[in-house]
């Protein structure tokens, strides 16, 4: 009797951490966002990033008295729900948010896979998607109307990456290229390689490694084998750390070391302390790169001072991605006066706004149209600028 | 022939890790027929121990080896036998059930408490050139300590009381309660020494690799094949599992690309299961 009491009230703690918010029924007139989002499970960190920034909009949002739809100002609720990094239970989730939460609009999970799963299931039921960590094309090409994402594809970041580094340094002829098995890192590692080759370059390494594997101490041996002068790996954050740090116990390095999304994420800098500088990466956000827009925030500044504020940490693309998303669909109710699904799908798809985020314009498969995405270098510990011209902070340095 | 070293090195660096990570797993699967569920977040919380004692109370990993074991040793004395002692005559299921629910909670626990931000202790353990050989020295360390801690396991379970008793009641433990062992205080000490070793684990893992709750599943994973590579139940077993699978992951990541040295790991556990289920090591009646 005890054991099962206190069985009980342990399953009650643990599912009392699963739950996230639970939907409450709400009047009329509340605009409904269903948000599936990884709460817990292993993209529980970016799962929380994107709720942070959703959280800024929202209060940004409700504080003005929320959205006007034709003239009559409607607050908004968002329906937060954790899947628990679960592709099946995202799929479940993104249901039940539309049949029986009966949410107007919904946001994607992080990350393509996830998201692509989403975005089938709102597509059937004709609800507007917003995607903010989705970038890889393979998400877009599947025909959704329904389907818009704030990140430019991944070609995009490579094209520009490869082009300027063999132009800053002329003697970097092999590149070493090796990604995780996985829908983002594999695309950034394949367009990369279709990119280096494009800028001339020689690849003389080229593999990936599986989502399960725990080491990279032989991936990286080889890689020493074949003397490369950029060392280029994508991979999420834990993988990335340890990878810099394998490749400074077995001595391996070269002028020039990628890391895809690496230094875009402060966790990784402060993880790895010095071996972290030098390390080049490219992003779709920075907060150094300054806009300025009409937005609920009204410019980059504003929202990054309110986010440091707020989190006592600075915000990287994920943050600032899903703030501009949920900017976007709101710009698009705005416009269309109306939370009618299929009209604020036209009036998102006619998108041409600028955000503290940068520019939003989506193309025909509903993916912002590239633009010049930020290239950085961690120097000195902190993230340096290199491109475009308008944000540069400093020049390309070589590692020793 | 020095790339083929360096890759053999790599190997054994990697597998006395997972040999390391195994050993509680093989222990209590063996002795208690319970497959413990709990163990990779077991070690993850030795890992975010280690870590905060260095982050925020500047212990040096090494001494929170004599701090974080003695204390997963007590929890999993006090889980053991306050709760899966009470299920474990049942089938396996019900012991499978109940870790897999003490492991969701623990593990979602860490992850509100801890965040799954990976977290690197950033010391610099230097590394040793041998001709282009490489040995980083946080590897090595870990490795001399892996070996040395299960060397003194497996010295404890041939030579003190306790170890026999343990060995007893895994060979039949009608036997051995008739032979008046108190079965449930084996049990209780058999799970605790494996958790003991969780933290020994985590304590090794915090110094080489990043802290995070992602990889508690993979590490579960690793346990489960070197005890199918290596048998049940006893030290040595989990010891040579985990160096063959360390060197079977690291020989074929360097000829077939690193995309199928995990596949060619689990080819070679399941042509185990087929010819030799109890393992290289394993006696039959244990598997």
């Amino acid at each position: 009797m005890r054991f099962s009491k206190m069985m009980s009230l342990l399953s009650l703690a643990g599912f009392l951490t699963i739950l996230a918010t639970k939907p409450a029924m709400a009047a009329d007139d509340v605009i409904r966002i269903g948000a599936p989002l990884a709460l817990t499970g292993a993209l529980a960190d970016e799962g929380k990033k994107q709720q942070v920034a959703y959280a800024m909009w929202l209060k940004r949002v409700n504080a003005a008295g929320g959205i006007n739809v034709g003239g009559k100002k409607m607050k908004v609720e968002i329906i937060a729900v954790d899947y628990q990094t679960d592709e099946k239970r995202a799929q479940q989730i993104a249901e039940k948010l539309i049949t029986q939460d009966k949410v107007d609009f919904l946001t994607a999970p992080f990350g393509s896979g996830h998201t692509k799963v989403v975005a089938g299931v709102a597509e059937r039921y004709g609800v507007p998607v917003m995607a903010s960590v989705a970038s890889s094309e393979s998400v877009f090409n599947q025909g959704y109307k329904f389907l818009f994402g704030t990140l430019s594809p991944n070609g995009g970041i490579t094209e520009n990456m490869a082009k300027m580094f063999v132009k800053v340094m002329p003697n970097v002829k092999k590149i070493a290229i090796l990604g995780r098995e996985d829908v983002f890192p594999k695309s950034m590692a394949n367009e990369m390689k279709a990119s280096a080759e494009r800028a001339g370059l020689q690849v003389v390494y080229n593999e990936t490694y599986p989502v399960g594997m725990l080491d990279h101490a032989t991936a990286l041996s080889k890689i020493k084998a074949s003397s490369p002068d950029w060392i280029y790996i994508s991979g999420y954050t834990q993988d990335l750390v340890l990878a810099r740090k394998q490749m400074s116990d077995l001595k391996i390095t070269a002028p020039i070391i990628t890391m895809i999304t690496g230094p875009s994420y402060q966790e990784f800098i402060t993880a790895l302390g010095p071996v972290a500088d030098g390390v080049t990466s490219a992003s779709w956000w920075h907060h150094s790169a300054l806009y300025k827009s009409n937005d609920v925030f009204g410019s980059t500044q504003e929202f990054y001072k309110e986010f440091v504020a707020q989190n006592k940490s600075d915000p990287d693309y994920v943050n600032a991605s899903a703030a501009a998303a949920l900017i976007t669909l709101q710009k698009a109710i705005e416009k269309a006066g109306t939370i009618d699904k299929a009209k604020v799908r036209d009036a998102l798809a006619a998108t041409d706004i600028m955000t503290f985020y940068g520019p939003i314009k989506f193309g025909p498969n509903g993916m912002n149209q590239g633009r010049e995405l930020p290239i950085v270098q961690v120097q000195k510990g902190k993230v340096v600028p290199l491109f475009p011209d308008v944000i540069k902070q400093g020049s390309l340095q070589a590692i020793k | 022939m020095q790339a083929y070293i360096q890759v053999l090195t790599n190997g054994l660096m990697l597998g006395a890790l997972y040999a390391c990570i195994a050993v509680g797993f093989s222990l209590v699967w063996g002795v208690l027929n319970i497959i413990n569920m709990m163990h990779g977040s077991l070690i993850i919380l030795g890992g975010y121990l280690t870590f905060f004692g260095w982050f925020h109370l500047k212990i040096n990993p090494l001494i929170m080896l004599l701090i974080v074991p003695p204390f997963l040793f007590l929890f999993g004395y006090v889980l053991q036998y306050v709760m899966i002692n009470r299920v474990i005559a049942r089938p396996v299921l019900a012991t499978l059930t109940l870790t897999f629910g003490l492991d969701m909670i623990l593990y979602n626990f860490m992850n509100v408490v801890f965040e799954a931000t990976p977290r690197r202790i950033t010391m610099d353990f230097g590394s040793f050139s041998f001709y282009d050989v490489v040995l980083p020295g946080d590897r090595l360390l870990a490795m001399v300590l892996a070996f040395a801690l299960t060397g003194i396991l497996y010295w404890v379970m041939r030579t003190s009381r306790i170890g026999r008793a343990i060995v007893a009641v895994r060979m039949d433990k009608d036997a051995a309660a008739l032979m008046g062992i108190p079965i449930n205080r084996v049990y209780a000490v058999t799970f605790a020494i494996s958790a003991m070793m969780a933290g020994v684990c985590g304590v090794l893992m915090a110094v080489t690799f990043p802290v995070t709750t992602n990889i508690s599943g993979l590490l579960l994973g690793k346990a489960f094949a070197v005890c199918v590579i290596g048998g049940l139940g006893s030290v040595p077993g989990a010891l040579v599992g985990g160096l063959a699978l360390g060197l079977i992951e690291s020989l074929s990541g360097n000829w077939w690309g690193p995309q199928n040295a995990v596949l060619t790991g689990s080819v070679l556990m399941i042509i185990l299961l087929m010819t030799r289920p109890t393992g290289l090591l394993g006696k039959a009646g244990y598997e």
